[in-house]
């Protein structure tokens, strides 16, 4: 692992960040919804970026996770922790039952594909009201605080657990890109038959991606559950909340890069937090028409994100001090 | 002792028999020629050995394995592949990492790369190693192309017009360099449209037309089949007979 | 009885649906580009009628080619400014170029018209015709005539104009037909606005029983990519099949289920199609 300077200062600002925040205060709320973005922006990247498989449909992942963690606790007590396992293991499966039969689909075809998984899920969550609660949505019981129950008097420590996801799926994808597995992704985005040509098992390689990819959405959905308190189906398994989102998320900070999401969390959570605020309700959909025009602009004029303004800021400042 | 059997294969593409009850077989370390008109089905033929095209009869045995209904990467496995007409190179990576990728079918990542250095060496890119894919030239990515199959260690190579757009010194390099494959062991099939240098290297010739075998045998015998010359028309039969 | 009602009310209804659903399939055919923002066209052509309703006295079925046009220039500046560049893009780019289109209309009309739910009324809205033991509902005929006159209009401007064999042209070949002298470039903003113009005329006719809100458009999304999948992407005659297909699925299964599983069948038969036959019906075998 080559050593590099500049995220090791970052990941050191961020982890000393909520001792610095007030802990029951606004911002630090912020910081911890905007860490899990990052995290589940990166968690798509796995597939979105290494695969190219455009995923519109990763809600369902994620509102699995959040779902089962909570059903668990209510029904039989179970600890969260144990809860987001079990919820990792169902969005590991749900990745495989959708990826098997749209594994030969191509770009757009694909993307309708998970588009229409996700909304599945959602209305299966708002229909089965037995396990659910239906679309009157689920509360996450109260616990008496203590770290084996996942219960906090505070938000700091929901902010540590999340940064702390977000540096495992961020290592995650690492690991991928730099493994044989990131090789053969590589291969697989840029010629398909030539891959298949040279040994790959492309279909295998996909559905790794994809499982890994729906495990860990799920995991982090057991976070969300745990931080929000309550949610229903429509904002866990949203469409333009979560799935749309977390892949406009990556996409302008940098798709297939590690550093991408986190860049493009940072940037459209606060600013959306921000213009919410600043405006409140006379100016519904402000923030999310700003985001669909950024989005426009990086497609068309930095497609590879903000991440390669970083990168050529970089390389002139270099070759400023070498001169 | 042959190393690859092909009886009767056969292959429809809505109204045209692309492939017409082809049948032949290949021993160990030979170089066989294949050839024929545009259009005879030779990329054809090359598509369904390695398994990216199903035969709709027929049947391929590679070193006594039936390859029926196997998937390309594990024909690849059992030791065969083939490299692309129009080079499918992947561009946006590094040349070492195209020939890398393919010794992963045999390899960790460290040992693919020492493997995939080598193999570079063999086709004399290894100074070029670090370029991206997509900036080469034609001939360059064809030997790139050819090297990242070679990483593969496979037992019967097929190769699809490695020779196109090579000057004469670049064709006497690839000859030697498919002879030398073939002293290490290797077994190939080579698809090209240069007479000279199909006769030159290859132990014995097929002949494909409209998806049939038209003939088969040594290069003289080949070039004197009074059919072969009748499909050839034209100064690549005189080629032929020289 | 109840059954055959359903049956005719699905395909009444089914013939919008393929007038709504054609320009999408009809952008596919010629550009090889989903458009994820098709329904938002619906939205515009909804609120263009009903702001021709409320200020100027129009009913939605005159209103209708006033939505068309409205919906076709915007859709000619998005395809020239937007779409255009992205044509040889990898599928990333092209998928989310129109999802931000479709964020920056959906969340436009929220911010220009606000939220809330607005209706027409018409004269006809709850009339309905007998045909022996059945019920015509009036809205539903007018909505289907209007579909069907939309339909032929369609399909003698595809076969016998010459931009609709250019555009043909363009869809099968563009490289042949840029030899043949056929301005592609002019031929993808024809299609790409023909094809929401033809989704915003659909959306009109069917203002007099649907309420128009800045998220309508997002109801439609799934029914109508469920459509042309069904038919197969890129065939317009699989969009008539398809849209009265998933008409009549969608009457019947009213019959059977509760209204939110009812969308859950359209969804089901979507992922279906697009695992086992992902040509459509209609479409060619690949």
């Amino acid at each position: 692992m080559k050593f590099r300077f500049t995220p090791c200062i970052a990941i050191l600002a961020l982890a000393l960040l909520p001792l610095l925040l007030d802990p029951r205060g606004y911002w630090i709320r912020v910081l911890t919804i905007t860490l899990l973005f990052a995290a589940m922006a990166q968690a798509w990247n796995i597939v979105g970026g290494l695969a190219n498989q455009i995923s519109l449909g990763h809600a369902a992942f994620f509102g699995i996770g959040a779902y089962a963690s909570t059903v668990l606790l209510l029904k039989f007590g179970i600890s969260p922790w144990l809860g987001m396992l079990a919820g990792g293991a169902l969005g590991g499966l749900a990745a495989l039952v959708i990826a098997i039969p749209t594994m030969r689909l191509q770009g757009h075809y694909f993307a309708l594909a998970t588009l229409a998984f996700g909304e599945v899920m959602r209305v299966i969550e708002n229909v089965w009201t037995s396990l659910t609660g239906g679309p009157g949505g689920l509360s996450v019981p109260f616990v008496p605080p203590g770290f084996a129950a996942y219960s906090f008097k505070l938000l700091r420590p929901h902010a540590y657990i999340a940064l702390i996801a977000l540096l495992v799926v961020t290592a995650v994808f690492e690991m991928i890109r730099r493994s044989a597995m990131g090789y053969r992704l590589r291969g697989i985005r840029q010629n398909l038959p030539a891959a298949e040509v040279i040994g790959i098992d492309t279909t295998r390689v996909k559905l790794q991606a994809a499982v890994i990819s729906g495990a860990l959405t799920a995991m982090l959905g057991t976070l969300y559950a745990q931080l929000a308190v309550f949610f229903d189906p429509d904002t866990v398994f949203g469409i333009a909340g979560i799935s749309i989102r977390i892949a406009l998320i990556a996409i302008i900070g940098g798709v297939g890069t590690a550093v991408g999401p986190i860049l493009g969390a940072f940037f459209i959570i606060p600013l959306e937090e921000l213009m919410n605020d600043l405006l409140s309700s006379r100016a519904a959909g402000l923030s999310q028409l700003v985001f669909g025009i950024i989005l426009i602009a990086v497609i068309l004029w930095q497609p590879r994100g903000f991440v390669t303004v970083f990168v050529s800021l970089k390389a002139r400042l270099s070759r400023r001090e070498a001169r | 002792m042959t190393i690859l059997e092909v009886r009767s294969l056969s292959r429809r593409f809505g109204g045209l028999q692309v492939l017409s009850e082809v049948t032949f077989s290949v021993r160990p370390r030979e170089i066989v020629g294949v050839i024929g008109p545009n259009g005879a089905g030779k990329t054809t033929l090359f598509s369904t050995l390695v398994g990216l095209i199903r035969p709709d009869t027929g049947s391929v045995a590679l070193d006594g394995r039936d390859l029926a209904g196997l998937k390309p990467h594990k024909v690849a496995a059992i030791g065969m592949t083939k490299t692309f007409q129009n080079v499918a190179l992947f561009a946006e990576s590094s040349v070492l990492d195209n020939v890398l990728t393919a010794g992963l079918l045999r390899h960790d990542v460290d040992r693919a790369r020492e493997q995939a250095l080598n193999c570079l060496d063999r086709v004399g890119l290894r100074e070029v190693a670090g370029k991206l894919a997509g900036d080469l030239s034609f001939p360059e990515r064809a030997r790139v192309e050819l090297a990242r199959a070679l990483c593969t260690a496979p037992k019967v190579l097929l190769l699809d017009e490695v020779m196109a757009a090579l000057n004469h010194a670049e064709m006497t390099e690839i000859m030697q360099l498919i002879r030398s494959l073939r002293d290490d062991g290797v077994t190939l099939l080579v698809v090209e449209h240069h007479m000279r240098a199909i006769m030159n290297i290859c132990d014995r010739i097929l002949v494909l037309n409209f998806g049939r075998l038209l003939a088969e045998g040594t290069p003289d015998r080949v070039a004197r089949d009074p059919q072969v010359i009748e499909a050839y028309l034209g100064r690549s039969a005189e080629a032929l007979r020289r | 009885m109840s059954f055959i009602q359903a049956i005719l009310d699905g395909l009444l209804i089914g013939g919008v649906y393929a007038v709504i659903s054609i320009g999408l399939t009809l952008v596919y055919g010629v550009m090889g580009i989903v458009n994820f923002a098709q329904a938002e066209f619906l939205t515009i052509g909804m609120f263009v009628a009903w702001f021709a309703w409320a200020f100027l006295g129009l009913d939605p079925v005159i209103a209708a080619p006033l939505s068309f046009a409205v919906a076709f220039a915007i859709g000619w500046i998005v395809q020239g400014q937007l779409i255009a560049r992205v044509l040889t893009a990898p599928s990333v780019a092209q998928i989310f170029l129109t999802v931000g289109i479709l964020i920056v209309i959906e969340n436009g009309s929220l911010l220009l018209f606000g939220s809330q739910f607005r209706s027409v009324t018409t004269s006809y809205q709850t009339a309905s015709l007998s045909l022996g033991p059945l019920f015509v509902s009036i809205p539903y005929l007018i909505a289907f005539a209007m579909s069907l006159l939309c339909g032929i209009a369609l399909w003698w401007f595809m076969r016998a104009s010459w931009f609709g064999r250019a555009m043909r042209a363009t869809a099968q070949n563009p490289a042949a037909a840029r030899l043949m002298g056929i301005d592609t470039a002019l031929m993808y903003k024809v299609s790409f606005a023909l094809g929401v113009g033809l989704t915003a005329f659909g959306g009109t006719v069917i203002l007099p029983y649907v309420t128009v809100f800045p998220g309508v458009g997002g109801q439609f999304v799934v029914l109508m990519f469920t459509v042309v999948v069904l038919g197969g992407l890129g065939s317009v005659a699989g969009a008539v099949v398809g849209g009265l297909a998933v008409g009549v699925i969608q009457a019947l299964s009213a019959l059977f289920f509760p209204i939110q599983l009812q969308n859950l069948v359209l969804f089901v038969v979507f992922i279906l199609v697009l695992a086992i036959r992902p040509q459509g019906l209609v479409g060619a075998s690949r």
